[in-house]
């Protein structure tokens, strides 16, 4: 196997990898496509990263296919050093540089993370967000709008450009993690917690939110439907919903509590008074040897 | 490059510091198990503000004094039994040996009945975490002095045996870093779960 | 009543008859241990076996042994790779693929155990093993015994996560089996107490050869090697053994914790009764990071070693190469939140540790350097370990370069637990872990097994591995840009399907590399003796391992050797131009204290075996008979006061003037 293969080998892989990225055009998904002012950001960074990385990467993989090709024992090359093995300079220049560009990465990362902090409201949006309540259930998410007294079972609908501020925790389903690629970033959820994310969505249009944290059986039915629409068209949806025939009770609720998977969207015209509070409570103010919910599954949850 | 002098095995007293080093090294590792538990329990303590039930209103501190008695005063017997073992007398060793496995005994007594009146009081493992956390962090300890106390058994009847005399010296320097060690543990969980807690 | 005691909740149930994949697993494992054993009594090796394998406790034979165990359990953990990419790319849209969620979970947990566990760890403590008492002049390790009891506990750890395919289930909670899902609550079978008892077991193995190796290392080296005249192997090997001993307790607290969750109802971990799942979480990746950098630090020496071997020319900046190990060991302790940014910790928390993280990058960049300097300026032969060394280079930096964007807790927020992840771990795994315990193997086989491996087979595998490696993860990193998750049986998105397939196709390719190195192995041993290695110095090498017969004789060193530089052997080399070494036999012969071998590790580890396998299924006797055995033992052997024994010095004598013998009529027939 001769070096040139070997370069061919590795030339026909990176192509292919950039051919498959080109060819794919407009029709990306997820943080390549966003659709929300977190995730531009995130792309802008992680494209930012990468090209600071490639300043020792690229280096890295040419000096690596270079130095073996030119250096081979065949070549007879006239310059063997055997025992050259020191060079203060060589070795300032692979410290410092990358100790630099690590310096320039880490201001980058101070200012960022701060910045896009799941927990913190997005600058520039005077009006109040919209608050949604997310709770996980197995296999499916619950979404609560207090401000209007409805809910959804797996359908999300949200105002374009509105700031929406989501408080999202657990119940009767291990530990998940709430996520819409195109508008921005993820985050884990937990029983007896509350996490906090806000979002901003951009333009109008239908897109995917799903848990990334694996959970049980039904981890990958667990998607759910987001429609960012325009305000009016919003506020229609939301009268509508409040004249849904079906209700949120306490015993709706218990029932969602069992394991379902691949749920279709419900839509509830009213919800039990601080239910999610209430569940968040449950969990912190529990003890004792039985689980709060075990009853309604007998303890078969993964059957 | 190769030494003209013959080949030696390595020396005994060599062999046995090298020995006496890798017990250290485990030592170690014991250090970072008991620190992983007390984080633990720190934090399952600490974090939850739920306390509806208090260690507090179980333990007794008196129980706690005296077992704390016990254990010190096994060390110094521990530390009567080395001092005879490297003077060779043999019958000696085994005696303070045998009041150090008595004195440990009583502190395992203690703390098994200790564990028994809060489970039937209340202060149950399986009802909420702080709990949990207590039985199982000074169990642990428990279950080490229980270890050591079959070491201790092990080696009172070994010791007759033992002709060549530095593999006992040896052993028991093992046994003597590792009774010590647990000493120390002990006096962290008293303060830190018996004195911070129950205070 | 009885029967419950010796039985617990054991039922012929517990065997996943209905299941056509498992049976035939099982089947297959069953027809290859039945071969095993008819080869062995055919040719009447029963005694050989155990006397001379079992009870060995010298490093040598156990090192062959773990290379074997991390070999056999390789096969399984490629097994799981194909269902899973077989799977992933055929369930688009509404059609949900040939496999069970269930299964498939257990599958995708089962790979990444077995993988880190039961190959990753084996061979390196395989290749360990074979080379470090050589390399520093040492008869053996510190503690023979003990090195054997390791290897057991191991063999046994697996071979329980063998007995979950058959008897029973697996977790299927991913490798680290984070709670609440791994609590009784939510994980009732016996699934996840397998995956406890088997790394509980496995875990006590690998502490105990951590100390084993640290001791080693600091105090058995031959005279005149200061710690900076040692091999750079030994340094990285000293350095991961130093994370062993301070991550591993951290893990065995950890499962110990779940384990009383789970048997004794305990709430450290539940999310109810003030449970703290994020404390698990804390709590294994301090573990978990480490053991990243347990198993890339020996494959860092192992580059190290290969390039200066294989270019003729001292390693580049010894001193800074030895520092950069010591940095990466210190910072691996303080960057185990990047695992789970997205919990929530707080922006300063966060920035903590994304900072910590890429700090990492700079002294593992300038290794990579001082590497590429080293075949600056040098004569490289392209032999297999040194192609490996290649792809190593733009695969790991490929890999270092993701984990470093990643490291930023913005960019983590969109691809932690995406296929990305999934794609960078691999990338960094394989490239760098993977790719350099083959060239080690490859490198160290002439030493431990007398004969030299297949080049032609080798570059086979090579390419096949290499292509097979960028086909099946670079669509990984696209998919998962784009909102592709990890663990999904089935996703109803066709747009992902292509590059799945694609990934699929790469699995393929690393499956075929697989088989070219099964033929490797079979072809060499055919034709050892054509590839036999007469001199014991099959690669023109640089330090002492070199300067003995291959395989080594049982005491190693018949004289041990006193050096006064680095590369010990190369610069006498260097000054006895021409000459043979054979001109070095010494004056006279002493004999040699050895270790004897003993039954004792591994009754321990089937005690050990019984104790686990009996804990899963609740079986109260057999538990008990399992621990008393492990006590029982370890006392019986305390008695046993004169483990040694003495080699006479005919016998050396004997050896030592054969290995002499075959150099000269080898640099005869040249």
């Amino acid at each position: 196997m001769t070096i040139n293969k070997r370069v061919l080998s590795r030339i026909f892989i990176l192509s292919f990898f950039a051919l498959a990225l080109a060819s794919c055009g407009s029709h990306f998904i997820g943080v390549l496509n966003p659709k929300g002012i977190i995730a531009s950001e995130e792309r802008k960074l992680l494209f930012n990263t990468m090209a600071l990385m490639l300043i020792v990467v690229l280096p890295v993989i040419i000096m690596s296919i270079a130095f073996i090709y030119h250096y081979q024992i065949s070549h007879r090359v006239q310059d063997y050093k055997p025992n050259w093995s020191h060079s203060y300079f060589l070795e300032s220049l692979w410290w410092g540089i990358p100790c630099a560009i690590i310096f320039v990465l880490a201001i980058i990362t101070w200012k960022k993370t701060f910045e896009y902090d799941p927990f913190r409201p997005i600058p520039g949006f005077n009006e109040p967000p919209m608050t949604v309540q997310v709770i996980a259930l197995p296999w499916k998410w619950l979404f609560i709008y207090p401000e209007y007294n409805i809910a959804t079972i797996n359908y999300l609908e949200i105002p374009v450009g509105r700031q929406v501020e989501y408080s999202i925790t657990t119940d009767n389903v291990p530990m998940s993690a709430f996520f819409i690629p195109q508008l921005g970033s993820q985050i884990y959820t937990m029983t007896g917690m509350r996490s906090q994310l806000h979002l901003v969505a951009t333009s109008t249009g239908q897109f995917d939110g799903m848990n990334t944290q694996f959970n049980g059986v039904g981890f990958s039915d667990m998607h759910f439907m987001v429609n960012v629409v325009n305000e009016t068209e919003m506020a229609q949806w939301v009268k509508n919903t409040q004249k849904s025939s079906l209700k949120l009770t306490v015993a709706k609720y218990t029932e969602l509590l069992k394991p379902t998977l691949n749920d279709q969207p419900l839509f509830f015209s009213s919800v039990p008074a601080n239910l999610f509070n209430d569940v968040i409570k449950l969990y912190m103010n529990s003890n004792g040897t039985t689980h709060p919910r075990a009853s309604l599954t007998e303890g078969k949850m993964n059957d | 490059m190769q030494s003209n002098s013959l080949t030696e095995t390595m020396h005994h007293a060599e062999a046995d510091s090298n020995d006496v080093f890798g017990f250290w090294l485990y030592i170690l590792t014991d250090c970072i198990l008991f620190a992983t538990l007390f984080a633990t329990y720190l934090v399952l303590n600490y974090s939850n503000p739920m306390q509806s039930i208090q260690l507090k209103q179980y333990a007794d501190l008196h129980d706690v004094l005296t077992e704390t008695f016990l254990l010190l005063a096994s060390n110094f017997t521990f530390c009567l039994s080395i001092l005879n073992i490297y003077q060779k007398k043999v019958l000696k060793t085994q005696f303070w040996l045998i009041l150090t496995f008595i004195l440990g005994a009583g502190f395992i007594f203690m703390e098994v009945s200790e564990f028994i009146h809060f489970a039937q009081e209340g202060f149950r493992w399986d009802v909420i975490a702080h709990a949990s956390s207590f039985f199982t962090l000074v169990g642990t300890h428990g279950l080490h002095v229980s270890f050591g106390l079959l070491w201790i058994l092990t080696m009172i009847i070994q010791l007759p045996f033992i002709k060549a005399q530095h593999i006992a010296i040896r052993r028991m320097t093992y046994l003597g870093l590792f009774w010590n060690f647990l000493d120390i543990v002990w006096i962290f969980v008293f303060t830190i779960v018996y004195l911070l807690g129950a205070i | 009543m009885i029967s419950h005691l010796l039985f617990g909740n054991l039922t012929l149930d517990a065997i996943p008859f209905h299941s056509g994949i498992i049976m035939g697993a099982f089947a297959f494992m069953m027809l290859a241990t039945f071969a095993i054993l008819f080869v062995i009594t055919y040719y009447r090796k029963w005694s050989y076996i155990w006397y001379e394998w079992v009870c060995s406790v010298d490093h040598k034979k156990i090192g062959i042994m773990y290379l074997i165990l991390g070999s056999v359990m390789f096969l399984r953990g490629i097994s799981d790779m194909v269902l899973m990419r077989a799977q992933q790319a055929i369930a688009a849209g509404q059609y949900h693929g040939y496999l069970p969620a269930d299964h498939f979970d257990q599958i995708f947990t089962a790979h990444g155990v077995i993988m880190i566990f039961f190959v990753a760890m084996p061979f390196m403590f395989g290749l360990m093993n074979v080379a470090i008492p050589l390399q520093i002049g040492a008869r053996d390790v510190a503690y023979p015994y003990l090195n054997s009891l390791s290897f057991w506990l191991t063999f046994v750890g697996a071979m329980i996560c063998n007995a979950s395919l058959v008897i029973g289930d697996f977790a299927a909670t991913g490798w680290l089996a984070y709670p609440p899902l791994s609590e009784t609550y939510y994980s009732p079978t016996v699934g996840v107490d397998y995956y406890i008892m088997s790394l509980q077991i496995a875990g006590v193995g690998t502490l105990l050869a951590g100390i084993n190796f640290i001791v080693t290392i600091l105090k058995m080296r031959c005279p005149g090697m200061t710690p900076m005249k040692m091999p750079i192997f030994v340094w990285s090997v000293l350095c991961s053994m130093i994370l062993v001993v301070l991550a591993f307790p951290v893990l065995t607290v950890t499962l110990a914790l779940l384990a009383l969750d789970r048997y004794l109802g305990m709430h450290f971990f539940t999310d109810f009764a003030g449970g703290n799942v994020m404390m698990y979480i804390n709590l294994i990746w301090v573990w978990g990071h480490p053991e990243v950098y347990i198993l890339i630090l020996p494959a860092f020496g192992i580059f190290s070693e290969i390039v200066a071997t294989f270019s003729q020319k001292t390693l580049f900046g010894y001193t800074t190469m030895v520092w950069a190990i010591g940095v990466i060991t210190f910072l691996s302790f303080v960057v185990w939140l990047h695992h789970f940014f997205t919990m929530g910790a707080g922006a300063d928390v966060n920035t903590f540790f994304g900072i910590a993280t890429m700090v990492i990058a700079i002294p593992t960049g300038v290794k990579i350097f001082n590497w590429l300097f080293t075949m600056y300026k040098g004569r490289i032969r392209l032999t297999t370990p040194m192609l490996w060394v290649t792809a190593f280079f733009t695969t790991f930096a490929l890999g270092g370069m993701t984990g470093v964007m990643m490291a930023i807790p913005p960019v983590d927020f969109q691809v932690h637990n995406s296929v990305f992840l999934v794609a960078h771990f691999h990338n960094v795994i394989i490239g760098g872990v993977l790719f350099g315990y083959f060239a080690g193997f490859i490198y160290w086989f002439p030493k431990a097994f007398g004969f030299k491996l297949d080049e032609k087979w080798g570059k086979a595998a090579f390419v096949l591995w290499v292509l097979g490696f960028y086909v099946a993860f670079m669509p990984l990193y696209v998919v998962g840009l784009e909102g592709f998750m990890r663990r999904n049986d089935h996703y109803s998105n066709y747009y992902f399907q292509p590059y799945l397939i694609v990934a699929a196709l790469g699995g393929g390719l690393i499956l075929l590399g697989i088989l070219c190195q099964g033929i490797q192995l079979i072809v060499s041993f055919t034709n050892r003796e054509l590839l036999r290695d007469h001199t014991g110095d099959p690669w023109d090498g640089r330090t002492l391992e070199w300067s003995l017969a291959s395989p080594a004789p049982l005491y190693n060193f018949a004289v041990i050797p006193k050096v006064e530089t680095l590369d010990a052997l190369w610069a006498y080399k260097q000054e006895h131009l021409g000459e043979s070494i054979a001109h070095l036999k010494p004056q006279h012969y002493a004999p040699i204290h050895l270790p004897k071998n003993t039954p004792a590790g591994c009754i321990i580890a089937i005690f050990a075996g019984i104790l686990g396998f009996a804990l899963v299924w609740h079986m109260l006797i057999p538990a008990l008979i399992g621990f008393l055995g492990i006590i029982g033992s370890v006392i019986i052997k305390s008695f046993y006061f004169d483990p040694e024994y003495e080699l006479d010095e005919a016998t050396i004598k004997k050896t030592e003037l054969a290995h002499f013998k075959e150099i000269a009529e080898c640099k005869a027939i040249r």
